[in-house]
């Protein structure tokens, strides 16, 4: 650690110097109204965890430098210079004691963005060398596979084969396909690594027979995690060069909570007018087709008692509140709200990219203890939730506080439900009947 | 000149500094960039502006002021006790011109909003997130703002005189500009960004029948 990597984080502070930082720097009046709002407090009521303390650190590094008054009486506001020693626990903070969630800014009586200046936190960390390796690392992976999709692309192709032959098998449709980066495809839907938010998702849409193809990319953007803004943009810029080149005039994400908060919010305002596309979640698409009756679905097939998660990036940071509980009241036979819900919903604890940092483990899992009682009180077997990152976390949320509970995406749930046309059984039932067969029951 | 006079022209002199302190801040403020909006929004920014400066407000709007109400409706009592000593200043040369019965009500309002400041105060030095939180700052602020409350009252009722009363009014505005009390400088923008940020999403104002705890 170098007096540049010093300069370099507070080169990064003053780069990101706007209104709304500004604002978020100089507003908070320290009524400490905040703390319950964050899970880490009500996980462990410690001081540190009071969302205004967290922002004070960075507070102080920047009254060291633009505030008049501390520059003349530091021990006044608690002004500090930037050290390696703080930087190294400014790093901490931001990356390890903040899920980003935005549910201390919904309960600020000011409005304060402490978010938005914990984001600043992990720019300035990662620019100085102080970010996450690991979270550094998947960031990388992704812009190398968009340098050149051909190195992976014919074992990419090989794979989508053998799912469609599942996905026959699971509709009982032969002509189901999955068609990848298919020229003038209405629908550009952008999965995650694996079969699991591709085949529920290639169901539904051949059900409905939709005009769609599947990206040669995964929608994760692990460069937001960083609060890198130039490696975020390199992921984004991918689909969004896979979307023009194909004329899609939609990008669907799959049930990925920053994956969509990135396209739908973020991406336009970074790439201005080469982004042409209408940003939805599959969610809000499944939901439409209800609505529509364009999705014929038995919610005896989902009898169990089930609750919803609402991811923060989906929900209070995304605006997606009602189109799961559309969804769930069509699919479910018994769905509970947890409480509280909507914007005013829990963090899991894993997001921000926690889940995926093995160092942050203990405290993840123990910052998730409040939406482990949430989940506890409601009494449900199954606990929905529309993010990956989400079921990752309350899946080992269920194993560390004996929950007993399986979590599922919402998809998984529709997929159930199913009533292909023509057929009186749903997926479930004729899954069911044919393990039956093959069991010689 | 009058010591009186003195004082009220040099308690004028810091609210001009004040101002052209607060002005100047503003201006640099204004002068930095607003990053725009370009994605498609999904409720009316509008709405969630409107919202965030009016039924936002209320005590029962959010978890937090639900749960800490009388600490969030002292803090509101304590900021209008504030408003209300600005405006008496403004007007103070006038004040003998002003009713005996107005100006024993203003007394009392005054009063109170001292005492809930000092409340406050209090509880920074009794609660443990609030000591850990507060800096000096908070606590010179809290006591200069709670004495030009008190000292104010207490000139409406005619037991301390006119320069005591423009001294200490002198100091606050002084102070404000530096330290703490210059947060109000950024509250409404504070209160738009917050707005638009969930009036674009359709978060806010929502309709929630089984979301509140």
């Amino acid at each position: 650690m170098t007096n540049s990597n010093l300069q370099c984080a507070m080169d990064v502070l003053d780069r990101q110097l706007n209104q709304p930082l500004i604002a978020a720097l100089e507003v908070c009046a320290r009524c400490g109204i905040c703390a319950e709002s964050c899970h880490y407090y009500r996980a462990e009521p410690n001081p540190e965890y009071v969302p205004a303390a967290r922002a004070e650190h960075l507070r102080n590094v920047y009254r060291a430098k633009h505030d008049f008054l501390s520059r003349l009486f530091p021990s006044l506001t608690g002004a500090e210079p930037l050290t390696e020693q703080k930087l190294a626990q400014l790093a901490d903070i931001a990356f390890n004691t903040c899920t980003l969630c935005y549910r201390c800014t919904i309960n600020c009586p000011m409005g304060v963005d402490t978010p938005l200046l914990m984001t600043t936190l992990r720019a300035m960390a990662t620019a100085s060398g102080h970010g996450s390796e690991i979270l550094e690392i998947v960031a990388d992976a992704a812009i190398e596979k968009g340098k050149d999709p051909s190195i992976y692309l014919e074992f990419f192709l090989d794979s989508i084969q053998d799912m469609e032959k599942e996905l026959q098998a699971l509709t009982g449709n032969p002509e189901a396909r999955i068609p990848v980066h298919k020229k003038g495809a209405h629908k550009l839907y952008v999965a995650l690594a694996g079969a699991h938010t591709i085949l529920p998702a290639a169901a539904i849409f051949n059900s409905v027979g939709e005009d769609w193809c599947l990206s040669i990319y995964e929608a994760a953007n692990y460069g937001i995690f960083l609060g890198d803004a130039s490696r975020a943009r390199a992921i984004a810029r991918r689909i969004v060069d896979e979307a023009t080149q194909i004329g899609a005039e939609e990008i669907i994400i799959s049930e990925c909570g920053h994956a969509y908060y990135v396209m739908r919010w973020l991406a336009p305002n970074w790439f201005g007018d080469d982004f042409q596309f209408k940003v939805r979640s599959i969610v809000e698409i499944i939901a439409e087709y209800i609505q529509q009756g364009r999705l014929r679905l038995d919610a005896s097939a989902n009898p169990e008692p089930i609750t919803y998660h609402d991811s923060c990036n989906l929900g209070r940071k995304g605006g997606i509140l009602d189109e799961p509980r559309t969804i769930l009241r069509s699919v479910a036979m018994d769905f509970r709200e947890m409480t509280p819900n909507r914007e005013e919903a829990f963090c899991c604890g894993g997001g921000a990219g926690l889940v995926a940092v093995p160092e942050a483990a203990e405290i993840r899992l123990a910052a998730g203890k409040p939406k482990a009682e949430q989940v506890k009180r409601t009494g449900a077997q199954v606990v929905a939730a529309a993010c990956e990152n989400c079921r990752l976390q309350l899946g080992d949320l269920s194993g560390h506080f004996g929950l007993g509970v399986g979590v599922v995406a919402l998809a998984d749930l529709v997929v159930k439900a199913m009533r292909l046309p023509g057929q009186a059984e749903s997926i479930e039932e004729k899954m069911r009947s044919e393990a039956r067969v093959r069991s010689g029951d | 000149m009058a010591l009186n006079q003195i004082m009220q022209l040099l308690a004028f002199i810091a609210l001009a500094f004040t101002v052209a302190t607060f002005t100047h801040r503003l201006r640099q403020f204004r002068a930095l960039a607003r990053p725009g909006e370009r994605s498609t929004p999904k409720g009316k920014p509008g709405y969630g502006i409107l919202y965030a400066f009016t039924l936002g407000m209320a005590p029962w709007a959010k978890e937090s002021t639900r749960r800490h109400w009388l600490a969030y409706l002292r803090g509101v009592a304590f900021h209008l006790g504030i408003f209300i000593g600005l405006g008496i200043f403004l007007i103070s040369p006038w004040m003998p011109a002003l009713p005996n019965d107005t100006k024993d009500w203003l007394c009392i309002v005054l009063g109170i909003g001292a005492l809930l400041g000092l409340a406050g105060m209090v509880a920074r030095f009794i609660e443990p997130n609030l000591r850990h939180l507060s800096t000096r700052d908070d606590y010179i602020a809290s006591l200069i703002v709670c004495s030009f409350l008190a000292i104010s009252s207490l000139w409406l009722a005619g037991m301390v005189g006119m320069p005591i009363y423009y001294l200490t009014a002198s100091a606050m505005l002084v102070y404000a500009p530096f330290g703490k009390i210059r947060h109000c400088l950024y509250y409404g923008y504070s209160r738009l960004f917050f707005g638009r940020y969930f009036g674009i999403r359709s978060v806010l104002p929502h309709g929630h029948p089984n979301g509140l705890s």
